[in-house]
């Protein structure tokens, strides 16, 4: 590239950006140019030196930035007022779905607690030996303790998620006024390497822990009851017991 | 290098040479170029980022045998800038380089 290709380039950048002040900018680099000839340089060396002249003119953009900036404001607050709406009635699902995992965990202690003490409130809970209770009962502790931990990282996602959406909230409202940005954050709850680790084995254990005890009340009911549906045999669900 | 980060770094050049003495635009790229590598163009965007940031002034003076030359200038408010980020600058590079040397000790 010339010295004149190089700064009609450079001129058509500027206007295209609507840079103000572009003829004091291009006798700068002319300047620049005059300089650098006077030292022995070739025009070409002088441009490839100086850089890519697109580059150049986006970087004389970042200095005034404010200028600009008042149309787009109306347009990027209208975009958020929808994108707020849609986001709004994804939290609201999101705290639903927290809510009845919350219940399902309740609902798993209250069954483990009315197993282990072999009482039947309203008789919600069917008659059966006590072996089978006793190991049903653990396998719906177990149950307990993987949802309430379910629960819990869940609603430390839901709360780290709109942190994130509150951040890039002010900072899409911050790039249309011009002013400085916050980081964002991320989306996954950030905890600590050790934190994880445990309750990645809590979640093992207790998973592996539900799985088989159930197994195990299946069997030992079908053992103790000699039928393969013992709940027939035990009158469960509205059945009559068979004696 | 992240030219954004490089940015706010070669700022802080610009005042620090321009406090010693008043230059024009072509000797500030030079300067810099001659101890760090950057792209020769982008120095002019940065002298007038700080102009309008109320950091310079400028001024053009006669040569003999030339074309008049725009000369930069500090202002006080460049200085105070000046000497409130190069301390700054100092102890963040210097809690940066304890960072990275705690990073280096690890892996051994």
């Amino acid at each position: 590239m010339t010295k004149n290709e190089f700064l009609s380039k450079l001129a058509d950048e500027l206007k295209k950006k609507n840079i103000a002040d572009a003829d004091d900018i291009i006798s700068e680099y002319e300047q620049h140019f005059a300089f650098k000839m006077a030292d022995g340089y070739s025009e070409e060396e002088i441009a490839v030196k100086l850089g890519n002249p697109a580059l150049i003119a986006s970087q004389f953009e970042s200095s005034d930035v404010d200028k600009k900036s008042s149309g787009k404001k109306i347009t990027t607050v209208i975009g958020l007022c929808f994108i707020d709406f849609f986001a709004g009635i994804f939290f609201i699902l999101l705290i639903a779905w927290e809510a009845i995992m919350a219940s399902f965990s309740v609902c798993s202690a209250a069954i483990a607690v009315c197993l282990f003490s072999g009482t039947s409130p309203l008789s919600l809970i069917p008659s059966m030996p006590y072996w089978p209770r006793i190991v049903f009962g653990v396998s719906f502790a177990s149950l307990f303790v993987l949802s309430a931990e379910g629960c819990i990282y869940f609603a430390a996602f839901i709360r780290q998620l709109m942190r994130s959406y509150c951040r890039f909230h002010h900072n899409t409202l911050a790039a249309a006024s011009g002013s400085a940005l916050l980081p964002s954050i991320a989306i996954n709850p950030q905890f600590q390497a050790k934190f994880n680790r445990r309750i990645r084995s809590v979640a093992l254990i207790s998973l592996a822990l539900f799985a088989a005890s159930f197994v195990l009340g299946m069997a030992i009911s079908v053992i103790l009851s000699g039928a393969l549906e013992f709940w027939h045999a035990w009158g469960w669900f509205g059945y009559n017991a068979v004696k | 290098m992240n030219t954004q980060y490089k940015k706010g770094v070669l700022e802080l050049c610009v005042l620090s040479l321009l406090k010693k003495h008043d230059c024009y635009g072509y000797e500030i790229s030079e300067y810099l170029s001659k101890h760090i590598d950057i792209a020769d163009g982008t120095v002019y965007p940065i002298l007038r980022k700080l102009k309008s940031e109320g950091l310079l002034t400028t001024y053009m003076q006669e040569e003999s045998g030339g074309p008049p030359r725009k000369y930069y200038s500090i202002t006080r408010l460049g200085r105070e800038t000046y000497e409130k980020e190069r301390a700054e600058y100092l102890d963040f590079a210097k809690r940066v380089e304890i960072l990275l040397e705690v990073d280096d000790n690890d892996k051994e």
